[in-house]
């Protein structure tokens, strides 16, 4: 059993002074947003001790701000999970390597040429101005994703950038700008990607995904879609002219922020935030009325939070910009207003994709299409941005009888 | 004659390329390539002001809150908003928190590197190791349990972020024990760097990405509560610096003082100013505005700045200031081997200059700004007591190493290092004295965090200060709506190309003449690049 093991884990724990019952405590944490029992905290755990050789990643560096690798190294619980995180060798990491130049180029080659490697990716694919507009080493940026995707067992798209483009890829997209899949789609490389929303990403849900696979892939890496929780969306890419197909983890996508906002109770009885810094904002009310993107924007921002838990965004008094959204600045400009429509962008939300093994060879893609909800739905096409209101009904009625309190 | 290149120059934000030419060991031209290009300020045009606010951060994911300040400051100058005390506290509170943050994560986990050596590490005496720690004043922790961890790591044979480096470089000269003690400290810097980054999420939602200095002031309203959760973090990362981050400092300084020998740069330093008094004057910022030529200060504008285009991969006008700025993105070739050639292109960032000339921005530009505006009689205490200011950090550090009242060494790749520490304890001991006074305005209910706009036209500029260099930004408005925008981010100062009279950027002149122990494994070029927090 996992609690009478002694693997290097657990010695690498102990020096940290972290024990064992905080080890399984995490564990389970870990499991609950893989969408586990508690009971699979041993499992977890033994998979995590089990390997005495770190498993070979590389964290490749597209057309990014940094964002996605600042926001991991705020990663709760950092003693526990770095050590998880420590399972993975880091043989390419730009941000954070000890080698440069030719000395890094040859981690990632060396790497590559092994093979069975978990390849994150963080960035836009920068394909504009034929490629140059990213080069490393001389090489276009595209050329090294498409290698290094060719050889990796599976794919973390992790950040709005790697996702769709992100921000970089709004209108006009003036680099050519794309995300993982939709590159990955238009060159044919079928390793699997999974998708990690928001700019940036939240790490608990990379830990939880890097986790996921390493309990996979200690048995079968090709089972790795198949035996993860994923939720999947398609979208219209503008760029590659693509229908695409995103998964993304269940944990992360399941309900809207909306669902779960410790505001929503001023919501429902019509308290809003009219005003920022007001006495409103003082006494938390809801931020809809500011331009709040949660109504349409399916992440866990809420339950998660950020920076360790601290808080997070409608907490600290700025309404959600919806940062998790596919095409999210197009969709959500101007932020500060609301959208006509609450259904507006992501309503239908995000759907199961019945056999996610099948989705591997595009079978179960054409029902995704069906279903899917891209831009063209979203009306967003010039630089106008949606349509969005001024003035509600209720808003009148209201101002009408001397506006909010 | 041979060329040396690094590309990618890692632990930076972004993507950098370095090609020099290098003569009997020894830098004789060289030349900084920025080789991502993404189009922000395209993608801001016709959207509404505030979208600037949230979405021109996203250059970099480093230092996000000095953009996303500089972009409220441009909306607030062109629509004539003037931002309530309140919103003026939080933004500092903010601000300080970064710079914290971004000064910490630099030294211990981005250019310790080149100079602290994990694996020599491993060769460290544990009592020696706690021996020299008391020694040199700096924080003694649990040094066998870093060993050990260490020992296994290594023997495990996968050095993950360590691999594939030259470890066995003889730049690498600290005593073993040191170098347990930095590495010790690089661990810890892990966790300070993200308690800083705490205090940046309670006020503004999250790192990297705020959400809440929005034109106009903050969304966020602090209760004292929440003032108190800043202010315990505040005090533990100013213990950090204290105890760890400037005797470290001290420490590893005499093991390479040939470092304060070269990469000196252009000697001319800007500061927009950063860190707001009441009186909301630049020139009167905790971190004042300035220009330096040398140590001769004058003042300066947002108008003083030029872009030089022509070795640049635009084909845009060039020598313009970016109140008329534009952005035509159009690449053509790299190829260095016949620089200059008339149509020698190199980089995606713009040729950047102040008054004319290749000007140096960051910490080592401030602290001189600072400097020279105290010896002339300036009090950047902000009237408290126990701040320890530009001026005295700096004195006391020339003293310690022996070089008491030459601040003209400060002009040197060690200088360069040695300022962004010194300024990271000018700003803790400041951001102490901020939290009090943000207690103190909220006391009595009625303070102001945020104004809106009367008018939706007019054209203005944000410019204040990053981590790492200084940044601005320039809006023009028309119907509510950006019909301009453009921003010279910190970095473009610091590592940008030639410009129209060939005129090296300041990193390539701070390479020029720099000692190259090996060219195979260019240490020198790492630290210089490290230098400037790219």
């Amino acid at each position: 059993m996992a609690q009478e093991a002694h693997g290097a884990i657990y010695d690498l724990l102990a020096v940290r002074g972290v024990s064992r019952r905080d080890f399984l405590k995490y564990c389970s944490y870990v499991a609950a947003m893989l969408g586990l029992s508690e009971a699979a905290a041993p499992a977890i755990a033994a998979a995590v001790e089990k390997g005495s050789k770190l498993k070979p990643a590389l964290w490749l560096n597209g057309g990014s701000c940094t964002g996605c690798t600042e926001s991991m190294a705020q990663v709760d619980s950092p003693d526990v999970a770095t050590i998880v995180l420590e399972l993975l060798s880091l043989n390419y990491f730009e941000t954070v390597m000890a080698a440069a130049g030719e000395h890094a180029e040859k981690n990632i080659q060396d790497t590559i040429a092994a093979g069975g490697y978990l390849l994150i990716y963080e960035g836009s694919v920068m394909t504009g101005e034929d490629g140059n507009t990213l080069l490393v080493n001389g090489h276009k940026g595209t050329d090294i994703l498409k290698e290094a995707a060719e050889s990796a067992d599976a794919i973390i798209a992790v950040g709005a950038c790697a996702v769709d483009g992100g921000w970089v890829a709004a209108h006009p997209n003036p680099a050519g700008a794309t995300g993982v899949q939709a590159f990955l789609d238009v060159e044919g490389v079928k390793t699997p990607v999974v998708n990690i929303p928001c700019c940036p990403m939240n790490p608990e849900w990379v830990v939880a995904m890097v986790v996921q696979w390493l309990l996979v892939a200690e048995d079968d890496p090709a089972t790795f879609l198949a035996k993860t929780e994923l939720l999947g969306k398609s979208y219209d890419d503008r760029l590659t002219g693509r229908n695409v197909t995103l998964l993304y983890p269940k944990y992360v996508v399941g309900s809207t922020i909306h669902d779960n906002c410790p505001r929503r109770g001023h919501f429902e009885n019509g308290d809003f935030v009219t005003e920022f810094g007001s006495a409103e904002e003082a006494m938390g009310y809801c931020l809809y009325k500011v331009g709040c993107k949660g109504p349409q924007t399916f992440t866990q921002c809420p339950i998660t939070r950020w920076n360790r838990s601290v808080s997070w965004c409608v907490q600290s008094g700025a309404p959600c910009i919806g940062c998790g959204a596919i095409s999210w600045v197009d969709n959500n400009t101007p932020f500060f207003k609301r959208l006509s429509s609450m259904q507006m962008g992501d309503g239908l939300g995000y759907v199961q994709p019945g056999s996610v093994a099948a989705v591997v060879g595009g079978v179960a893609a054409a029902a995704l299409v069906a279903h899917g909800l891209g831009m063209k739905a979203a009306g967003r096409i010039g630089p106008d941005g949606p349509p969005t209101e001024t003035v509600k009904k209720h808003d009148r009625k209201r101002q009408a009888k001397g506006g909010d309190k | 004659m041979a060329r040396v290149v690094v590309d990618p120059l890692t632990r930076i934000e972004g993507h950098m390329r370095v090609e020099c030419e290098v003569q009997d060991n020894k830098v004789v031209d060289a030349w900084v390539s920025g080789t991502l290009y993404r189009g922000m300020e395209t993608v801001l045009l016709d959207r509404s002001p505030e979208d600037a606010f949230y979405v021109s951060q996203r250059i970099c994911g480093v230092c996000p809150i000095s953009h996303s300040h500089a972009s409220s400051q441009a909306t607030e100058d062109a629509l004539g908003i003037k931002i309530p005390e309140g919103g003026r506290l939080v933004r500092n509170l903010l601000e300080a928190a970064q710079f914290l943050h971004s000064h910490i994560l630099w030294f211990y986990n981005l250019t310790a590197l080149d100079y602290v050596s994990p694996v020599n590490a491993l060769s460290a005496n544990i009592a020696d190791t706690y021996a020299l720690a008391q020694a040199a004043g700096t924080k003694a922790a649990d040094f066998g349990a870093v060993a050990t961890r260490l020992k296994a790591f290594v023997d495990n044979g996968q050095l993950s972020i360590f691999s594939g480096h030259y470890w066995d470089h003889p730049g690498y000269a600290l005593p073993p024990e040191l170098d347990l003690i930095a590495t010790t400290h690089y661990l810890e810097a892990l966790e300070m760097q993200a308690v800083a980054n705490e205090i940046v999420a309670i006020i503004a939602g999250k790192f990297s990405h705020p959400m809440t200095s929005v034109p106009g002031g903050t969304a966020f309203v602090p209760t004292v509560e929440r003032l108190d959760d800043i202010l315990f973090r505040f005090i533990r990362v100013k213990e950090f610096i204290d105890t760890a981050l400037i005797p470290d400092t001290l420490a590893i300084a005499p093991f390479i003082l040939d470092a304060a020998g070269y990469g000196a740069g252009t000697g001319n330093f800007l500061s927009w100013g950063v860190f707001e008094k009441s009186s909301l004057v630049p020139e009167e910022r905790y971190l004042p505005r300035g220009f330096a030529q040398g140590l001769a200060a004058e003042g300066v504008t947002p108008e003083d700045v030029t872009e030089d285009v022509t070795r640049a991969w635009y084909s845009s006008a060039t020598g313009l200031n970016p109140a008329q700025g534009e952005t035509v993105a159009k690449f053509t070739e790299y190829d260095m081997s016949n620089f200059p050639g008339e149509t020698d292109q190199y980089s995606w960032g713009k040729a950047v200059r102040c008054k004319g000339k290749s000007t140096e921005s960051g910490p080592l530009a401030r602290m001189i700004v600072a400097y020279l505006a105290e010896k002339g009689g300036a009090d950047l205490t902000g009237g408290a007591a126990g701040v320890r200011t530009p001026a005295a950090l700096i004195d006391s550090t020339l003293e310690a190493l022996g070089v008491g009242g030459k601040p003209e060494v400060l002009v040197s790749l060690l200088g360069r290092v040695a300022a962004r520490n010194l300024e990271a304890a000018y700003v803790a001991d400041l951001a102490l004295v901020w939290v009090n006074e943000t207690i103190e305005a909220i006391k009595g209910g009625d303070a102001k965090f945020w104004q809106a706009a009367e008018t939706d036209a007019g054209d203005g500029v944000g410019a204040w200060e990053a981590p790492r260099g200084s940044v601005a930004h320039w809006i023009g408005i028309k119907g509510g709506k950006i019909d301009h925008y453009q921003v010279v981010a910190p970095t473009t100062w610091n590592t940008c190309p030639r410009d129209d009279s060939g005129v090296r950027g300041p990193l390539e002149e701070a390479l020029v003449g720099a000692p190259i122990a090996d060219p195979e494994r260019p240490l020198e070029i790492l630290r210089i690049g490290h230098s400037f927090d790219p």
